[in-house]
C-alpha cells in the first residue's frame, strides 16, 4: 500500500492511463509528472535519496526528466528499492541465470493497480489496436504457478481483461506442452477462429524448431497475432529479428507486422512494443521502432560517462517510467540502442566485461558468503 | 601499427604459407590452422629437443638470460618493439607495460633461473645425467618429450615464464597464444633463436581460434604434458578431450585479497595505502595476484575510514604514475554500475564510494563484511571488521578460488593468520608490496613449477 501522497499521485497517473496509451504527452507535461514522481521516490526510498544527493540532484533542482538520477537495473539485486512504509502488494523477481550463482533482482510493487492500468493501456494500443478480442493462447506459466514473474502477471491480466473464450495456458514452470499447443492451434485453424499467441521468444523458437523438424506448419486465420518477449535466454541460440519473423510467417502463417515484440523488464511497470501493427491499423507507415506509452520515456547514454547522447546515437538505454512510483522511476539498463523522434531501436546487450587477465570473473564467484 | 604483427614462431626449415588475420585491439597474422603444418613443425621441434639432452642445463640458462636481456632493455630494438606491441595488444598504458615487461623479464635472467633450479631440484645436473642418490642408486629427471601450452589472458610475461620452465627441463614446447596478448611469447622466441638457433628450434608458437578440433587433436596427441592457463568451457572441453595418461597442469582463474590487522594501521597510513594501491593498479587488477578487496581490522570503528581515504589518494597518485589502460565500453559501464550499486547498498550502514572523476579508480568502503568480487580495472573494496576472524569467515566459502593473500600484521599474529588462510585454500601469503610480483621460484597455485613437468627415473645397481 502507498501512503496518502502516493495514492494521490497514483490516482493522477491512473487518470492519465485511462485515456489509453495512444496520445501525446508534451515534454512540459511529462517533466511536470516526472518531477512529482521523482520527488516521491526521493522522499520515500532512503537509499535512492542519498544516491541523488551525492549527485547534487534533489527535488526542486531538476529542469528536465533527463536529469533524474537513474539506478542500474542490476541494483535491484542488492538493494530493496521500495518506498519506505509501503508494504509490497507483490514482489516480482528476475529470472536469474542458468549458472544460478547470481542473485535475483526484486521489484517490490506497493500497488498493482498502476501496473495493471499501464500494461492494459499499452497492450491494447500496440497489440490490439484494432480492438480485437481474441482467445489468448499463452506459452507463459499461469501467474498462480509463477507468482514471482511479472510477465506471468501481465499475461494473466491480459488473458482475463482482453481475452475471448477459449483462451488457455500451455506452460507451467517446468516447460511448455507443445503438443497441447499444437492441438489448440490446429483447432483454431480448422474453425477459422483467430487467436493471440503470447510467450517468450525462447519458447517460440523451441516451438518453431519442433515444427520445422517435423515439417509441420499452421496457417493461422487472418487477424491472428503473436506477442513475444524476453530475448533469447534459454533458447540456446539467437535469431535475427527478421529471420524470426520469417519463421513465424513460414510456420504459423503470420504477417510480419502481426508479430509484435515486447520490450520490458521486471524492474519497470511499463512496457514498449513494436509499433508496426498499431501503425498498420492506423494506416501509417513508420520506420521499425519500439514505442511505449506516454508515461514512459527513454534515452541513450554514453556507457563510460553515463551522459545522455544526442537523438539517434547508439548508447545504453535509460528509461524513466512514471508507473514506478513505489520504487525508482529512472532505470539504467545494459541494453544497447538508439532513441529518436520515432521511438527506440534495440541493438542487443552491452558486451559483458569478461576479465582479460587471469583474475576470476565476477560472475563466477558465488556471492554472499558471510 | 600499419603492418599486422606476425604472431607465430616456427623452427627453421618449416615454411608457413597461408596466413589468417586476427582482428582485435591489434591486428595479427597467424598461420591458417593446418593439422599437417602443425605436425611438421612439432616433429622438427621434437627433433631439436632431443639434442638438448646432451646440453647441460647450466649452459641453457645463459642463452635464456641473453634473450631476456634484449627484451629487458627499453632502448634495445627488441625491448622497444616489445613494449610498443604489448601496449597496443593489451590496452595497458605505456608506463604499465614498461613496468610489467621489466619486472617479468627480470625473472628470466641467470640468477633467478639458477635459484629456481636450485630450489626445485637441489642439484640441477639431475636434468643432465644420472646423479648419485644413495649408496647404490642414481636418479635422473626427464622433462616432457613435448609440452603443449595453452595461454589465455592479457597479463604479459605469464606465457613466457611457462615456456622458460619448459626449456629448463629441456622440453620442446608447442604454444597456443592468447588473443589478448599474442606478442611477448613470439618476441621471446625470436630473441632466443637469435642467441641460439638450435634452442629457438625447440619452440612452435602459434594461434588458432578456439574450437579448431583438428588442430587441437594434433596438439593433444603429440604432447605428453599439457599446461593450460584459463578456465571456462574451452578449458573444460580440452580437459575432457585429453587422452588418458596425458599430464595436465591447469592454472585456472583465481583471485587475491588482503587482511590488515589494527596493529599495522598505527602511525603513517600513506605507505601501506601506497602498497595496496600499487598492488591493485598493477596489471590494472587483471592478474590472479591482484587483490579484489581488503579487510581492515577496526574494532573501534576509527581505522577503516581514514585508511580508505589514504588508499583513495594513493590510487590517484598511482594513476598519475602508472595510468590505467583503455577499457571497452562494457568494462567502463561495469565500473559505473558497481559504483552505483555500492552507493545504493552501503548508504545506510556508513558505506562510501571514493572515486576518480572518470572510471580510473574506485575505493569502496563497504560496511558489509561479505566478500564481493571486484569488477576489476582498479576497483577495490575495504571492509571494516571488528576482528579478522570475521574476514576469514567471509573468505571461507571461496577457499578454492583464492590465490594470494597479503597479510599485514605483527609477526606472531601474521604466522597464525597465514596458517588459517592456507587452510582455507590460499597458496601464497605475502605482503601488499610483493603481492603482484611472485618470485620465480614460487609454488605457483600450490605446485612446483619445474617438478610438475618432470618424470623421475631411478637407476639401481
Amino acid at each position: 500500500m502507498l501512503d496518502r501522497e502516493g495514492q494521490a499521485l497514483r490516482d493522477d497517473l491512473l487518470d492519465l492511463m485511462r485515456s489509453g496509451a495512444g496520445y501525446e504527452l508534451s515534454t512540459t507535461d511529462f517533466d511536470r509528472l516526472a518531477r512529482r514522481v521523482f520527488a516521491y521516490n526521493y522522499r520515500h526510498v532512503p537509499a535512492y535519496a542519498a544516491y541523488c544527493r551525492a549527485r547534487g540532484r534533489e527535488p526542486g533542482s531538476l529542469e528536465s526528466w533527463t536529469q533524474v538520477p537513474a539506478v542500474p537495473a542490476a541494483a535491484f539485486k542488492d538493494v530493496e528499492l521500495v518506498a519506505s512504509g509501503a508494504t509490497a502488494e507483490r514482489v516480482f523477481r528476475t529470472s536469474g541465470t542458468t549458472r544460478g550463482a547470481e542473485r535475483r533482482g526484486e521489484h517490490h510493487v506497493p500497488d498493482l493497480s498502476v501496473y495493471r492500468a499501464s500494461l492494459r493501456a499499452t497492450f491494447a494500443a500496440f497489440v490490439l489496436p484494432d480492438g480485437a478480442r481474441l482467445p489468448v493462447l499463452s506459452l507463459v506459466p499461469h501467474a498462480d504457478r509463477a507468482p514471482d514473474s511479472s510477465l506471468a502477471f501481465m499475461v494473466n491480466d491480459v488473458q482475463r481483461h482482453f481475452g475471448a473464450e477459449p483462451g488457455a495456458t500451455f506452460a507451467d514452470p517446468e516447460g511448455v506442452d507443445y503438443d497441447a499447443l499444437d492441438r489448440a492451434v490446429r483447432q483454431a485453424c480448422d474453425e477459422g477462429r483467430p487467436v493471440l499467441l503470447v510467450g517468450t521468444t525462447a519458447a517460440f523458437i523451441h516451438w518453431l524448431d519442433r515444427l520445422a523438424a517435423s515439417g509441420a506448419r499452421h496457417e493461422l486465420p487472418e487477424g491472428s497475432r503473436l506477442m513475444d518477449t524476453g530475448g533469447f535466454k534459454g533458447a540456446g541460440r539467437t535469431v535475427a529479428p527478421h529471420e524470426l519473423r520469417q519463421a513465424y510467417g513460414q510456420r504459423l502463417g503470420l504477417y510480419p507486422h502481426y508479430c509484435v515484440n515486447e520490450y520490458g523488464m521486471t524492474e519497470m511497470l511499463s512496457q514498449m512494443y513494436d509499433a508496426g501493427l498499431r501503425d498498420a491499423v492506423a494506416g501509417r507507415h513508420g520506420p521499425p521502432r519500439k514505442q511505449g506509452p506516454p508515461w514512459l520515456r527513454s534515452l541513450a547514454v554514453d556507457p563510460e560517462t553515463l551522459e545522455p547522447l544526442a537523438a539517434g546515437r547508439q548508447g545504453l538505454l535509460r528509461h524513466l517510467d512514471l508507473a514506478n512510483i513505489g520504487s525508482v522511476a529512472a532505470i539504467q539498463t545494459e541494453d544497447l540502442g538508439r532513441v529518436d523522434e520515432h521511438g527506440l531501436v534495440l541493438e542487443g546487450r552491452l558486451a559483458g566485461a569478461q576479465p582479460r587477465g587471469c583474475s576470476i570473473a565476477m560472475d563466477l564467484i558465488l556471492e554472499g558468503g558471510t | 601499427m600499419s603492418e599486422p604483427f606476425r604472431a607465430f614462431h616456427v623452427p627453421r626449415g618449416v615454411t608457413v604459407r597461408d596466413l589468417d588475420l586476427l582482428e582485435g585491439r591489434f591486428l595479427c597474422l597467424y598461420p591458417s590452422p593446418d593439422p599437417g603444418l602443425l605436425t611438421e613443425a612439432v616433429a622438427t621441434a621434437r627433433k631439436a629437443g632431443r639434442r638438448l639432452a646432451d646440453r647441460p642445463v647450466m649452459d641453457l640458462v645463459p642463452v635464456i638470460d641473453a634473450a631476456a636481456a634484449t627484451l629487458a632493455d627499453a632502448a634495445h630494438p627488441a625491448g622497444d618493439v616489445a613494449r610498443r606491441l604489448v601496449a597496443a595488444a593489451t590496452g595497458y598504458s605505456m608506463p604499465m607495460t614498461d613496468m610489467v615487461i621489466t619486472r617479468m623479464v627480470a625473472d628470466w635472467r641467470s640468477r633467478p633461473l639458477e635459484d629456481l633450479l636450485q630450489a626445485e631440484l637441489g642439484e640441477p645436473s639431475v636434468l643432465d645425467r644420472f646423479v648419485p642418490a644413495g649408496p647404490d642408486r642414481w636418479v635422473r629427471a626427464y622433462g616432457p618429450d613435448l609440452s603443449f601450452h595453452v595461454f589465455s589472458g592479457n597479463v604479459p610475461g605469464v606465457a613466457v615464464t611457462s615456456l622458460v620452465r619448459s626449456l629448463l627441463v629441456k622440453a620442446p614446447a608447442l604454444a597456443k597464444l592468447a588473443s589478448d596478448e599474442p606478442v611477448l611469447p613470439v618476441l621471446f622466441a625470436r630473441a632466443l633463436a637469435r642467441q641460439d638457433p638450435e634452442l629457438g628450434d625447440c619452440l612452435v608458437i602459434t594461434y588458432w581460434p578456439g574450437g579448431r578440433e583438428a588442430v587441437e587433436a594434433v596438439a593433444m596427441a603429440e604432447a605428453d604434458t599439457v599446461v593450460v592457463y584459463g578456465g571456462g568451457p574451452a578449458v573444460e572441453s580440452l580437459q575432457r578431450r585429453a587422452p588418458t595418461g596425458r599430464r595436465l597442469v591447469v592454472h585456472g582463474p583465481m583471485f587475491s585479497t588482503g587482511l590488515i590487522a589494527a596493529d599495522a594501521l598505527g602511525g603513517d597510513l600513506s605507505r601501506l595505502a601506497r602498497d595496496v594501491a600499487r598492488a591493485v593498479a598493477t596489471f590494472d587488477q587483471q592478474g590472479c595476484v591482484s587483490p579484489h578487496s581488503v579487510w581492515v581490522e577496526d574494532p573501534g570503528g576509527a581505522l577503516a575510514e581514514p585508511f580508505s581515504a589514504a588508499l583513495a589518494s594513493a590510487m590517484e597518485e598511482v594513476e598519475q604514475e602508472l595510468p590505467r589502460g583503455d577499457l571497452t565500453p562494457g568494462e567502463a559501464y561495469l565500473i559505473q554500475q558497481q559504483r552505483s550499486i555500492a552507493e545504493l547498498s552501503g548508504h545506510a550502514a556508513g558505506g562510501r564510494v571514493m572515486a576518480s572523476a572518470g572510471t580510473h579508480w574506485t575505493v569502496v568502503l563497504d560496511p558489509e563484511p561479505a566478500f564481493r568480487p571486484s569488477c576489476l580495472n582498479r576497483f577495490v573494496r575495504v571492509h571494516p571488521v571488528p576482528d579478522l576472524d570475521r574476514a576469514l569467515r567471509a573468505l571461507a566459502p571461496h577457499g578454492d578460488q583464492i590465490q594470494s593473500v597479503a597479510i599485514e600484521a605483527p609477526a606472531d599474529r601474521r604466522l597464525e593468520l597465514a596458517h588459517r588462510v592456507a587452510r582455507l585454500g590460499a597458496s601464497r601469503i605475502t605482503t601488499f608490496s610483493r603481492i603482484a610480483w611472485p618470485p620465480p621460484n614460487w609454488h605457483h597455485d600450490g605446485s612446483s613449477p619445474l617438478r610438475e613437468l618432470l618424470r623421475w627415473v631411478d637407476l639401481e645397481e
